[in-house]
């Protein structure tokens, strides 16, 4: 196992609310990793921060690979199609045409959306919009997956088939790093860490 | 840096902007509704007026029907550009983050912003050029065309200021119809400012150079080249500060 990420000393804090303390932690390649902790606990602020979408204020991190983020809301253009999203984000990952379109293809197929290809966003359900919100994360084969509960608004299929594709991914040598509410969900991972008053447990 | 990149955002950018209806609605109708109510309601009366760049000396004469249409040309042009750089700034912050997150480096975006702004002002320019022609004949229409630009561009890059520095769409809004509506839709009227007691301040507005130049290709054979150079630099220092301010918020902060 290689190690793809490592969190030293992390802290962040909004007005004199200090959300996260001195967080530190590291994640191997083919782990599945999940974060648990009450609402407001700094779970999100964490990934965000890992992501690179947010600063901490003090701490470092490191990543060893590519970093494949799904966001807890959708982050889509909602006057493009499904198709001009696989081929805009492909064009910020620098993946070649024939291996978006292979990839994207095949992640339409697994999660089953490729009807809506042609279909603007604003005309997608929030289930849809949120699996290719998901796909978009997966499109680079990342080596580090951070997803904030990434299944919101997901029939039962496809949640199954979220954990068997994030199965896959880790069998593959990809790190997953997983929020989730659900207690139920925590014996899906190899590790859990629980986000309490700021620190990890 | 792509080039790459740059023409897939671009191509993005375009898609996204033309699929709103009310983009295309407001850039194709809001001027001829403009010119429209000008012709109907302007008097056909002929006065005497001085532009502020050329000599004091000089004095034109055209009916305030020319005068009017030449004018509210230059306003619908500022009005809707501005607003049009105002929400290429605003409009899918978040989501152009992400592509900032996946690699997209945030120049890149910045440009294919820019470069799209300037198609549709250019375009607009275009437009708008050929369907005062509807209405009274222009004498230099090729530097008219320009004039319009040069408003386009100022005020687009006034539009992507604001865009890049209020996050509210309302108070953008508020902040672009303030400065538009007493500039380039009240003050840089020549039937106005001629008889203005103090017309310094009107020289130092974001209009002034842009529409001089539009109104000295319309009316007259004098050069507007001084306008023109100036109408560039008063757009180019919006310009970098809204980059510099969009490519602040943009980047990774690690």
């Amino acid at each position: 196992m290689n190690m793809i990420l490592k969190v030293e000393n992390i802290s962040r804090s909004f007005g004199k609310h200090k959300v996260l303390k001195n967080i530190s932690f590291e994640m191997d390649s083919s782990v599945m990793y999940g974060i648990v902790g009450e609402n407001g606990s700094g779970k999100s602020t964490l990934l965000k921060i890992i992501a690179g979408e947010w600063k901490a204020d003090q701490g470092s991190i490191s990543v060893a690979g590519r970093i494949g983020y799904c966001p807890q809301k959708s982050l889509l253009f909602s006057q493009l199609t499904v198709d001009e999203h696989f081929r805009y984000f492909a064009s910020a990952y620098r993946i070649e045409n024939s291996m978006w379109i292979a990839r994207s293809e095949m992640l339409m197929d697994f999660f089953n959306f490729r009807q809506y290809r042609k279909e603007r966003i604003s005309n997608l359900s929030g289930g849809t919009q949120q699996k290719l919100n998901l796909s978009i994360a997966l499109l680079h084969q990342p080596d580090l997956l951070i997803l904030d509960e990434p299944y919101n608004g997901f029939d039962w299929d496809t949640y199954m088939k979220f954990w068997a594709y994030a199965g896959q991914l880790r069998m593959q040598g990809s790190a997953i790093l997983t929020v989730t509410h659900l207690i139920t969900e925590k014996d899906r991972f190899d590790r859990v860490f629980d986000l309490i008053h700021g620190h990890l447990a | 840096m792509s080039g790459r990149r740059i023409i897939t955002a671009l191509s993005m950018i375009l898609r996204m902007l033309f699929r709103r209806r009310i983009v295309i609605i407001s850039l194709a109708v809001i001027p001829v509704v403009f010119l429209t109510v000008v012709e109907l309601t302007a008097s056909s009366k002929i006065i005497l007026f001085r532009l502020a760049s050329l000599d004091k000396n000089i004095f034109l004469e055209q009916s305030q029907k020319a005068v009017s249409l030449i004018f509210f040309s230059c306003t619908a042009t500022g009005f809707l550009v501005s607003f049009l750089g105002m929400n290429l700034m605003q409009i899918d912050n978040d989501v152009n983050r992400r592509l900032v997150l996946c690699g997209y480096n945030p120049v890149e975006l910045l440009f294919a912003s820019l470069i799209s702004l300037l198609l549709v002002i250019f375009s607009m320019a275009v437009y708008i050029g050929l369907l005062i022609n509807v209405f009274i004949p222009v004498m230099h229409l090729h530097l008219y065309i320009i004039g319009l630009s040069l408003i386009g561009y100022v005020y687009g890059c006034y539009g992507l200021l604001i865009g890049s520095l209020i996050k509210g769409k309302l108070e953008g809004v508020f902040l672009i119809v303030l400065l538009a509506n007493i500039d380039v839709g009240w003050l840089q009227n020549p039937m106005y400012y001629a008889e203005a007691h103090n017309n310094l301040i009107i020289r130092y507005l974001p209009a002034y150079n842009p529409s001089q130049s539009a109104i000295i290709a319309a009316f007259t054979d004098y050069s507007g080249a001084n306008a023109r150079f100036l109408s560039i630099l008063y757009g180019s220092v919006f310009l970098i500060l809204s980059m510099l301010i969009f490519y602040n918020k943009m980047r990774i902060k690690k």
